[in-house]
């Protein structure tokens, strides 16, 4: 029997929330002299789950947001170790979870890539030979003595994209960011992902995209609060899945995104443009308005693994009532008068 | 046999994740360093300006006025708090530089499998070789020139080592507590302060009363500063239970780092 490319068995993940993240030494102080202990929160993200992909196998992970599909591709990335039970990896493997957001503003493109490249497992001398190729693929050799903060956020996605697919893993995790850029750079990505496609690599893909999970994998592990609810034929779960959760199919309309956001756990939930414009467009849905989310306030953001987000068409985004920002509707109620 | 097997793997494992560690740490030093010096072309001279021009103002100020502690010599003051200074500023500026490292690179942490340890050694890693092209050679001639006792010269890289252990002890727990305790930072400013007027520096250790000299002592500066003074400006017979002291409270620093990171290592991963 040949071994497997990824395996785990009996896997049980138990995280500590963030919602105590606001602690300081000043407040717990405090709470101590009130005589309050600090009752850390936990909550049992992955159940204990049975996964054993072979290799070449192409996996897509489903489920609805919360389920710990993400929280997956980080244990096999070794990025979280499991509370209980074994995760087992053979062979090199490339994350490639919103890469391109941990770049040193200050240091040149050369020296970011060299810095990712090391990072991500490999040595440096390798990583140097394949400097030019990377700014090849991302379209970027002209600028490359620049520091990387004066790049738009395209470009630094575009980047991310093309060191993170520039050594050919063995097992390539993907969550969800296929493809970035416009619509030319979009294809190009596509491209360079349907190699790996081609090539004996193991792949794991997050992705809510339904369509194209039952298109592009062979099997389909269906996550349903950190347990696996169906583990086989890609076709079989999507449909099983579309049948079991009615929400699922509220990506149609405006009204469902705000009523998902009203049930969500803090009343808000972020929403990505399906658009074929460089910028990525992301909005926050909250109290039935959506107010767009600026790069910058983005990049906060990120960090937070508890954010999860849904790519809309922008057809739907379109249906939910816009929120001006204080400013602008400022400006407008001084038109009025 | 098979246990052998076991251990022989074992120890391979561990070679590798050693290799890749100083890997890690050294390109993520590198990395700082490079980002520092775009800044300002002076950023070496700074780090040796500082200590100087503190020197200067110390003894400008106290020079004459402690100078008979010092065999009535104001260049022997001078000397004093400038190896004191040295010691103290690389352990400051490189403690609280490291406080943030593990939840500055976050993102990195919750994307690529990097042992979080990397980021607060490779902080220390950074400061220690920028001091290594700046000050520490200094300190090395001043105990040249002084002292003319090869085996007190010698010393000089041991206590340098003991501070560089104590430094990295300091940076494993403030980098690994900063993720639950966000106003670290402010604390350790004081703490800090404390430090800066508690350790020996400007003033002799003869001036503080008997009786609280015991709590000046548990400054762990304290000891590395009597211990960088005994190698480069004392004379007589060595006093090897100075040099000790000070090199076991940097390996014991150093062991308590390691212990509480990873102790913390899993918690602190999911708040960060």
């Amino acid at each position: 029997m040949t071994l497997p490319a990824i395996d785990l068995r009996d896997v049980t993940l138990i995280r500590r929330t963030q919602q105590e993240l606001h602690y300081d030494i000043k407040r717990t102080l405090l709470n101590l002299t009130r005589g309050l202990r600090r009752n850390v929160k936990r909550h049992t993200v992955i159940d204990s789950l049975n996964v054993r992909i072979a290799h070449g196998e192409k996996v897509g992970i489903i489920g609805p947001n919360g389920s710990g599909k993400s929280t997956l591709l980080k244990l096999i990335a070794g990025v979280l170790t499991p509370t209980e039970g074994v995760v087992e990896v053979e062979g090199s493997l490339a994350p490639l979870i919103e890469i391109g957001v941990g770049f040193d503003p200050e240091l040149n493109l050369v020296d970011n890539i060299l810095y990712y490249g090391v990072l991500l497992g490999h040595e440096e001398a390798v990583v140097r030979a394949h400097v030019e190729s990377i700014l090849e693929f991302a379209e970027l050799v002209e600028i490359r003595d620049q520091p990387t903060k004066t790049l738009s956020s395209g470009m630094s996605a575009r980047l991310g994209f093309a060191i993170a697919t520039e050594f050919r893993p063995d097992i390539l995790l993907l969550d969800e960011v296929l493809a970035v850029g416009d619509e030319r750079f979009r294809r190009k990505c596509g491209a360079r992902i349907e190699r790996f496609w081609d090539a004996h690599s193991t792949i794991v893909l997050v992705s809510h995209d339904l369509a194209h999970i039952a298109r592009t994998c062979e099997r389909v592990v269906w996550l349903d609060e950190g347990k696996a609810r169906f583990d086989g034929d890609a076709s079989t779960a999507v449909k099983l899945y579309l049948d079991s959760v009615p929400e699922s199919k509220s990506f149609r309309s405006g009204e469902d995104l705000i009523a998902m956001a009203a049930a969500s756990e803090n009343g808000e939930l972020l929403i990505r443009a399906r658009s074929a414009e460089p910028e990525a467009k992301i909005f926050l849905v909250q109290d039935g308005h959506r107010r767009k989310i600026g790069a910058d306030e983005w990049y906060g953001w990120s960090g937070f693994s508890s954010y999860e987000v849904i790519m809309v068409d922008e057809a739907i985004i379109e249906q939910i009532p816009e929120r001006k920002t204080d400013a602008e509707g400022a400006a407008e109620e001084d038109a009025v008068t | 046999m098979a246990a052998h097997v076991t251990s022989q793997v074992l120890s391979v494992e561990r070679t590798a994740y050693v290799q890749r560690f100083l890997r890690l740490t050294r390109i993520s030093a590198l990395r700082s360093l490079k980002v520092r010096y775009r800044g300002s072309a002076l950023g070496v001279l700074w780090s040796f300006g500082n200590p100087v021009m503190m020197t200067v103002v110390y003894t400008t100020l106290f020079g004459t006025a402690f100078a008979r502690y010092y065999d009535g010599s104001v260049t022997r003051y001078l000397l004093s708090v400038f190896v004191a200074l040295v010691i103290v500023t690389f352990f400051m500026s490189t403690t609280s530089e490291a406080l943030i490292t593990v939840v500055a690179n976050g993102t990195i942490l919750n994307k690529i499998a990097v042992p979080p340890a990397v980021f607060p050694v490779s902080s220390v890693a950074a400061n220690l070789y920028q001091q290594l092209l700046t000050t520490f050679p200094v300190v090395l001639v001043v105990a040249i020139v002084v002292v003319h006792d090869p085996l007190r010269v010698m010393l000089v890289p041991v206590v340098l080592l003991g501070l560089a252990l104590l430094t990295t002890g300091f940076a494993l727990v403030l980098s690994a507590m900063y993720v639950f305790f966000r106003d670290l930072s402010y604390l350790w400013g004081i703490v800090g302060f404390i430090f800066w007027l508690t350790s020996p520096m400007f003033y002799p250790a003869e001036v503080v009363p008997d009786r609280i000299r015991f709590w000046f002592n548990i400054n762990p500066l304290a000891q590395q500063i009597s211990a960088i003074r005994e190698v480069t400006l004392a004379h007589g017979s060595i006093r090897f239970g100075l040099i000790g002291i000070s090199l076991a409270s940097g390996v014991l620093a150093f062991a308590i780092g390691v212990w509480l990171f990873r102790a913390t290592r899993r918690d602190f991963m999911d708040l960060i």
